[in-house]
């Protein structure tokens, strides 16, 4: 199968649903019309990112009223996009839907929310405690949110649970401005190339762009292909939307040269965490 | 451990700073700024910042002297304003401080300089509303960390584009963007007297400033470690008190907390708050 994803390099107003929802639908549109089966947003695309308290008053379901127009859009291309979910247990989590054929196909709350230094999610937000595995029109798909994504025990445990599409909502900060890359680019690119290379799936990173109060998120959203590399990869700091192909017999082909997963023994790290976790 | 170790990617830097400036002002509403100007450096770079960010119809840069003013600070500042092709503007402050001179006699340098420093604020703050515009900052990251600087003088304003940036960084990026070379090989001074500098009243080389200070803040060495690399320790002990005794200017005084949701400590929301 091969199909067109269109990364949504977006910068979300900080706090403004409704011009978020506007700028959503707008980049959706777009994309269907220049072919695409499915679109990813940034982290948090719908709510910006340091909402501090305004978390409170900006979270909602993924099946509200404010998100009924994404939800009709999904009928003609699936979205993936970042939202504050208020929880049926009223926490807040940093959440992920993905919605497809109207519907709300999966909700993933980011696992790791990252709190130290310029960060402090936790102050805010709820952990999720599951990873997210959910079978699509696009094959075993799952989602991680930024911070997500930098663990890859969680990440080859996906790959290994059968994901072959991974949807990586981003919202990176630019830091280390020393060399030809930005430091944050070549830790997420490390990530892209470890998840595509050894794990064998697609990868599609959509990082946000934008100041929030100093903080600037640097773009670079990237598709990494397994056996293609890095094919798509969006420039630094500007609001774009590009188009990417998947061909998923990709997949079949570079885990069959490099059978990382074939060979991968998980009772090995199952016995190690039963045996050693106390020692 | 040479100053290589500060070594930036310029053209990244520009890019990300022009960009900070452009949507820090249009998320608050604004399309213009005003940068008050000294001759020195640092207000060069950010002028050049700001008017490769908003257009040289939207920044507003005034000269802002007094008695004390060098001639070269003038020249610097009036180069700088043509380097941009900006109109010039200047606004003596020497009778403003007279008046409070007057009645206050026996002032030392360093009560004058801050009120100097208090009443550009205020110039600049006014004229910044007359304008509708945003004062943007010129602090470097050097003057924040050691304190020098005035509380509520130049270190008022709305946003600071190169509160990151190292002096030597600041150096290095107005020679990547082509300044005119009299205002980047200028010594540092606050230009309060003649003869003074940044170096001669810090006591100690922005090279050197910023190496220990890299060492202390970034790397978050040791004094021993820093030591090791080859400074004195009562220097490294010198810079190190600095950054302590000047912590205050750098946050937001404390508000005593009485209620469920207090300003400053729980009523937690971004500076780009829009709604």
């Amino acid at each position: 199968m091969t199909y067109t994803v269109a990364l949504a390099q977006v910068n979300p107003a900080c706090g403004d649903l409704e011009y978020n929802v506007k700028l959503h639908v707008a980049q959706a549109e777009q994309a269907h019309e220049a072919g695409a089966a499915l679109i990813v947003f940034p982290e948090l695309s719908l709510t910006g990112y340091s909402l501090k308290d305004q978390t409170l008053d900006i979270m909602r379901s993924a099946d509200c009223p404010e998100f009924e127009a994404l939800r009709k859009l999904s009928r003609h291309i699936a979205i993936c996009a970042g939202f504050v979910e208020e929880g049926a247990d009223g926490i807040p989590y940093n959440s992920a839907f993905f919605l497809d054929a109207g519907e709300v196909r999966h909700v993933h709350r980011k696992m790791y929310l990252s709190t130290h230094g310029m960060f402090e999610e936790l102050k805010f937000l709820g952990r999720g405690r599951q990873l997210s595995i959910f079978d699509t029109r696009f094959g075993r798909t799952g989602i991680v949110i930024c911070r997500d994504l930098f663990h890859p025990l969680e990440v080859s445990t996906m790959a290994s649970l059968g994901v072959e599409l991974l949807l990586a909502p981003s919202a990176m900060p630019a830091r280390g401005f020393t060399g030809d890359e930005l430091a944050i680019e070549h830790t997420v690119s490390l990530a892209l190339g470890s998840a595509s290379t050894f794990l064998g799936m697609f990868v599609v990173y959509v990082n946000r762009v934008g100041f929030d109060d100093g903080l600037g998120f640097y773009g670079g959203s990237a598709l990494s292909d397994p056996v293609g590399g890095i094919t798509v990869s969006a420039p630094r700091f500007e609001a774009v939307q590009l188009l990417g192909t998947i061909d998923t017999s990709h997949i079949a082909r570079h885990r069959y040269q490099l059978p990382i997963l074939r060979e991968e023994d998980t009772d090995i790290v199952r016995h190690a965490l039963d045996t050693r976790r106390d020692s | 451990m040479t100053v290589d170790a500060l070594a930036l990617n310029n053209a990244f830097v520009y890019d990300f700073l022009k960009r900070f400036v452009q949507e820090e002002l249009y998320t608050s509403g604004f399309t213009e700024a005003c940068i008050a100007l000294s001759g020195g450096l640092d207000s060069a770079l950010v002028l050049k910042l700001a008017v490769d960010a908003l257009g040289v119809s939207h920044v507003h840069a005034i000269f802002l002297p007094c008695k004390a003013s060098s001639e070269e600070s003038r020249r610097d500042a009036h180069t700088m304003v043509e380097f941009c092709g900006i109109p010039w503007h200047e606004l003596d402050i020497s009778a403003m401080a007279d008046a409070y001179l007057a009645v206050q006699p026996g002032m030392d340098r360093l009560r004058t300089g801050n009120l100097l420093a208090r009443l550009r604020m205020a110039v600049i703050f006014d004229q910044s509303k007359n304008e509708n515009a945003l004062v943007v900052g010129t602090s470097n990251k050097s003057e924040l960390l050691v304190g020098y600087s005035t509380w509520y003088g130049d270190m008022a304003c709305a946003l600071m584009p190169i509160g990151d940036l190292y002096k030597t960084q600041v150096r290095s990026l107005a020679r990547h963007l082509g300044l005119p070379q009299q205002v980047i090989a200028k010594p540092p001074s606050a230009d309060l007297w003649a003869g003074q500098t940044d170096e001669g009243e810090i006591g100690v080389s922005y090279e050197t400033l910023d190496q220990i200070l890299y060492l202390l803040v970034d790397q978050r060495c040791s004094p021993a470690e820093i030591v090791s690399e080859g400074f004195g320790l009562d220097l490294v002990r010198q810079i190190e008190r600095k950054i302590l005794t000047s912590q205050f200017k750098r946050v937001a005084p404390p508000v005593a907390k009485l209620s469920q949701r207090t300003v400053g400590t729980d009523f937690l929301y971004p500076r780009d708050w829009r709604r």
